[in-house]
């Protein structure tokens, strides 16, 4: 990109990072309100049984109670995610379905009364037959989790475009794979947690570690019946989500009626193993593919089948299984696809989005099977890529438009960074090297419920004085740096130095944000952050224009100066004014040009408090056939990867050692940002590849919910990761950005399997790729 | 989760706290670093009325060589092992280096570890390896009890209630000697091993012949455990890849390993073996003075 800023495309320093980094940075756990009740919640010890009875009088007993919900104190409101499947009650009325789901909620004057009065609920259960697997499940006699939901089945799609059979028939190689993930856990390093308080004007504040304010308010309007206007939503710092803080908790809700009850603050946390058992993380998926190619390399069809074992409840599920579908559309011209997904209720804790929601599993058995049919064909993998590689303007077979596209540009980059041409075929035994592509969207198309509305408000208001901007936006920062990427794109558009520039978010009395899932902030958000600081600037220019009698096409910001274009003017006036109001100060004006400081001030004297506003709804997007919202976006991100492995041949364990990743995100917002969110996505996608799973024993406890039993990368495990940054320049992006937080993990998974195989030859097809189970693999190959 | 209310009791010195321990039984546990202590509190595996915090004994603390013999105080924290030091046998820094992360080394202890007496603990492998004993100071006195015996289950010990595990007794080293410490578990750092394996030798003076060796065997068998069927192999044999390959093959059939969600008990045994042989030859090349031979 040719286009110079003054901001953007920097390596800013973050605006959280001085308080992160001295402990200044308030979590919800720093927060606290005088009159706190600590509230807990009795969790199902049984994953499939019937209520008989609740008795809570002991609970109410113990001194120190303040009170205890269940169903039948609450409303009998349904909630959940997608409102076509609104399937969750926040008390169990007569069932559970999941060990952890909710029964009741109490509030304490503290914590360890609080979990003894749990102790002391006593309920009646009568045990059903426990469902863990997909196989169990849709067994003909299986019982439904879900009397609405026959046979188990949470969501089904069946989709076409083009012809597949007709193109299969046209084929000279018929590729054909099965790949087996497990269940992921988010790991997000912050527990959900929350404090509810019951303001004596009726209005309920709810500070709550979460991703997304807008849908928690609504959630909570929704189930405790007080108007949208009754409901405020304040998220602090938050450390982490991607992906299962993207909906309202129980806490949320319990919470809330606890302290709509009490009339005090109640705080409710989940433990590490609650979080586990809240879950709403990646799936387990199952996926089987035909994919048809010509002798040439030309990709003509894909018939594809997915299952996806859900959990109790169907959270983000319908979602998760269109995605699991949708993108694989592209970035391959791919001319015939069918699609069939389904995704079945068990009785485990329910699965929801997690970064690249959907796509992830599928990305890795299709860029697998893509190497099979390299090497069948004779071709290198990168080659039979590019050969098939989108462009932008090109629009996949499910309507995808891809507005822009650096693909080839990722690849290239990934294949002279990794110096693939030296090391591909010749490398010793036991190292392999191996690469795969991915793409993503930048923000969901449609918010969750249908509406008209923006996506995103954004506020900017001048400071009375002149001195800098505050931007109110109602997004949500949870680490991923979105405060600082807002404060760029605002500095930007109004011409002002960074410095001057603070951000005030996650606040639902800021606007309306849907908040942080689908890779949606930098656009959307950054969108309306634009179109606001264009407006401020706007204002400033025109009072100013008017104060000097000149056209306000002569006048321009950079860097905080005013720029007047085609001769001299005399700002004197102005410069008197502002020195006189400001006598005995030692930072008067003394630049050569008039500051912006002197315009805002000027601005505000004549016009009052100067507030811009910007909005962003992307416009209508996408197919007309069923699910055809699901996958759309205004952007697409994408990016290339080459992972470079070493087996173990004796143990069977892999060490990654080196990831040269590639990534289009049209243009870097903050630079350090995106290769931060690239390194970040390499690291879960090593999880998820080598170590993750979380177990379940046969009645569906979990038997690895901690932090020590369930494997996540630690700095140890990371390998040397080269990060490209690719900028295509995105017309639908403000400044040509678009997204790099889930694009980014796409090509992990695939690269390390394709690198595995390279080394060991092995199609694996199961993950995670546990020592144990690539020795047992390698056995069977050496015996075969 | 939340620690669960306790009394909390910091003796001053041995004495004192064999006095309290005598006073409260069972009531009372010790605590040293804690690492574990602390975490099966909140998980409560373990509800004491009262903790002893050891850290105020200067009988536990420290390192010192006397004659032929090292004496490890039982508080030696493993990052202070892993560091090494004058006293500390370069095997037991090699364990030692390989528990947890650097926070959890930090904390956790020589003596804990061998108290804490899990299947996989990384201290546990290498004392064995070395032949060390363990130091047992109660109401009558102390007694010194060798690790091959002294671990009796997972968590479980000869030590009595009323004994306090102070210090760690081993060979001082001598040349001709050399130790090897392989760990294979999912990553490579805050990880309880699938299967670890210590190996201790000691070469004749013509530097081939071994002399004596040892082979400790962790995540195999509800204790840390000795492979004596490798040692009968090695002891007399000449060091080289035949008897090592002999050794591994010894040692994986003296593994007593069972499938749980780890892994299976057949992985295991494979990996007894594959490890026994890689850390044998690690021995070997320490032995010798040479470069240590990597995993």
């Amino acid at each position: 990109m040719s286009r110079q800023f003054d901001v953007i495309g920097s390596r800013a320093p973050r605006k959280d990072a001085p308080n992160k980094s001295t402990g200044k940075a308030q979590y919800i756990e720093d927060i606290t309100f005088p009159g706190e009740l600590a509230g807990a919640l009795l969790q199902s010890p049984h994953a499939h049984a019937k209520i008989l009875d609740i008795d809570t009088s002991k609970a109410l007993a113990l001194p120190g109670v303040v009170a205890v919900l269940t169903a039948k104190d609450v409303p009998e409101v349904k909630y959940g995610v997608s409102p076509a499947r609104y399937d969750e009650n926040l008390f169990a009325m007569d069932r559970v379905r999941y060990v952890g789901d909710e029964i009741a909620a109490v509030a304490a004057v503290d914590l360890p009364t609080a979990l003894k009065a749990v102790e002391l609920i006593q309920v009646e259960y009568e045990p059903l037959p426990v469902l863990l697997t997909v196989e169990e499940a849709t067994a003909n006699d299986a019982p439904w989790i879900h009397e609405e939901y026959p046979d188990n089945i949470c969501a089904q799609v069946e989709q076409e475009f083009g012809d597949v059979e007709a193109a299969f028939a046209q084929c000279d190689l018929i590729q054909e794979g099965s790949f087996f993930s497990k269940r992921q856990d988010g790991a997000f390093i912050e527990p959900n947690q929350c404090v509810a308080l019951m303001g004596h004007d009726g209005v309920l504040t709810l500070h709550s570690s979460t991703q997304v304010p807008h849908y928690v308010q609504r959630t909570v309007a929704m189930v405790t019946g007080l108007g949208m206007s009754q409901v405020r939503v304040v998220k602090p710092y938050v450390g982490g989500g991607f992906g299962p803080k993207a909906s309202a908790t129980p806490i949320d809700l319990a919470a809330s009626f606890l302290a709509i009850r009490t009339g005090r603050p109640v705080r409710m946390a989940y433990t590490r193993e609650q979080v586990f058992l809240f879950s709403r993380a990646r799936h387990g998926f199952t996926h089987h593919m035909k994919i048809g190619a010509k002798k040439d390399g030309t990709l003509m069809a894909l018939d594809h089948q997915a299952t996806l074992d859900g959990g109790a409840y169907s959270s983000f599920g319908i979602a998760t299984v269109y995605y699991a579908g949708s993108l694989l559309g592209g970035p391959y011209k791919l001319p015939n696809m069918r699609y069939a997904g389904r995704r079945v209720f068990t009785n485990k804790p329910a699965c929801g989005a997690q970064r690249g929601h959907g796509g992830v599993i599928a990305r890795a058995l299709f860029e697998q099977q893509l190497d099979i049919i390299a090497e069948k064909l004779g071709m290198d993998p990168i080659e039979l890529r590019l050969k098939n590689m989108m462009e932008t303007g090109d629009v996949t077979c499910n309507d995808l438009a891809m507005s822009s596209l650096g693909m080839k540009e990722c690849i290239e980059a990934v294949k002279s960074g990794s110096g693939w041409g030296e090391k591909k075929g010749k490398l010793p035994p036991g190292k392999g090297i191996g690469m795969a592509c991915g793409f993503f969207v930048s923000g969901a198309g449609y918010p969750i419920y249908r509406s008209e509305t923006y996506h995103c408000t954004i506020m900017i208001k001048a400071d009375e004085d002149g001195g800098g901007i505050t931007v109110y936006t109602a997004s949500a920062e949870i680490g991923q740096g979105s405060d600082t990427t807002m404060a760029m794109i605002a500095a930007e558009a109004v011409g002002i130095p960074l410095e001057q520039v603070r951000v005030k978010s996650g606040d639902t009395d800021f606007g309306i944000d849907l908040g942080a899932y689908s890779s949606r902030t930098t656009l959307m958000t950054g969108h309306a952050t634009k179109e606001a600081g264009d407006n401020l600037k706007a204002m400033v220019l025109e009072t100013l224009a008017g104060e000097l009698g000149i056209q306000a096409a002569r006048l321009d910001i950079k860097n905080g100066l005013i720029k007047i274009s085609g001769g001299p003017v005399d700002f004197s006036a102005i410069r008197t004014g502002y020195i006189k109001e400001h006598r005995g100060w030692q930072d008067q004006p003394q630049s050569q040009e008039l500051t912006f400081r002197e315009a805002a001030r000027l601005a505000y004297l004549r016009r009052g408090t100067l507030v811009a506003t910007g909005k962003y709804k992307p416009p209508v997007l996408g197919g007309k056939y069923k699910g055809a919202t699901v996958g759309t976006s205004p952007a697409y991100g994408c990016s290339a990867q080459v992972a470079e492995v070493n087996v173990d041949f004796e143990t069977g364990q892999i060490i990654v050692e080196r990831v040269t990743d590639a990534h289009d995100c049209g243009q870097a917002v903050n630079l350090t940002s995106v290769e931060a969110q690239m390194q970040g996505s390499v690291s879960m996608g090593l999880g998820e590849a080598l170590f993750e799973e979380v177990k379940f024993d046969a009645q569906g406890r979990i038997i690895n919910a901690s932090l020590g039993e369930y494997h996540i990368p630690t700095v140890m495990d990371m390998p040397e990761v080269r990060c490209i940054v690719v900028e295509s320049g995105e017309p639908n992006g403000p400044f040509g950005a678009k997204e790099v937080g889930e694009g980014a993990i796409m090509p992990t998974i695939p690269a390390i399997l394709n690198a595995v195989r390279n080394a060991t030859g092995l199609v694996l097809e199961e993950t995670p790729l546990t020592p144990e189970r690539v020795y047992q693999a390698l056995k069977k190959q050496k015996g075969a | 989760m939340l620690l669960p209310p306790f009394e909390y009791y910091r003796p001053s010195n041995l004495e004192q706290a064999l006095a309290l321990l005598r006073e409260m039984g069972d009531q009372a546990h010790p605590l040293a670093g804690g690492t574990d202590l602390l975490v099966n509190l909140k998980l409560k595996k373990l509800a004491p009325k009262a903790l002893l915090d050891l850290g105020g004994l200067e009988e536990l603390k420290g390192s010192r060589a006397d004659g032929g013999q090292v004496s490890l105080g039982a508080l030696n924290s493993a990052s202070r092992l892993a560091s090494g030091g004058p006293h500390v046998p370069r095997l037991l820094a090699m364990g030692a280096g390989a528990l947890g992360s650097p926070q959890v080394r930090n904390r956790a202890t020589l003596g804990g570890n061998l108290v804490t007496a899990r299947p996989a603990a990384d201290l546990c492998l290498p004392l064995l390896a070395l032949g060390a004993r363990a130091v047992l100071t109660g109401p009558q006195g102390s007694r010194e009890v060798s690790l091959d015996g002294y671990f009796q289950g997972p968590g479980y010990t000869v030590k009595e209630p009323g004994e306090i595990l102070t210090r760690v007794l081993l060979e001082a080293p001598k040349p001709g000697q050399g130790g090897g410490y392989q760990k294979l578990g999912l990553r490579q750092a805050l990880e309880i091993a699938l299967v670890n394996v210590a190996a201790h030798l000691e070469l004749e003076p013509d530097g081939k012949t071994i002399a004596m060796a040892r082979v400790a065997l962790g995540a195999v068998a509800p204790v840390p455990m000795l492979a004596p069927s490798a040692a009968q192999v090695l002891q007399g044999a000449k060091a080289d890849e035949k008897s090592f390959t002999a050794a591994a093959q010894a040692a994986a059939a003296d593994a007593k390993p069972i499938d749980d969600h780890r892994g299976s008990a057949a992985y295991r045994r494979d990996m007894a073996r594959t490890l026994t042989l890689r850390a044998l030859r690690q021995a070997l090349a320490q032995a010798q003075g040479g470069k240590e031979v990597g995993a």
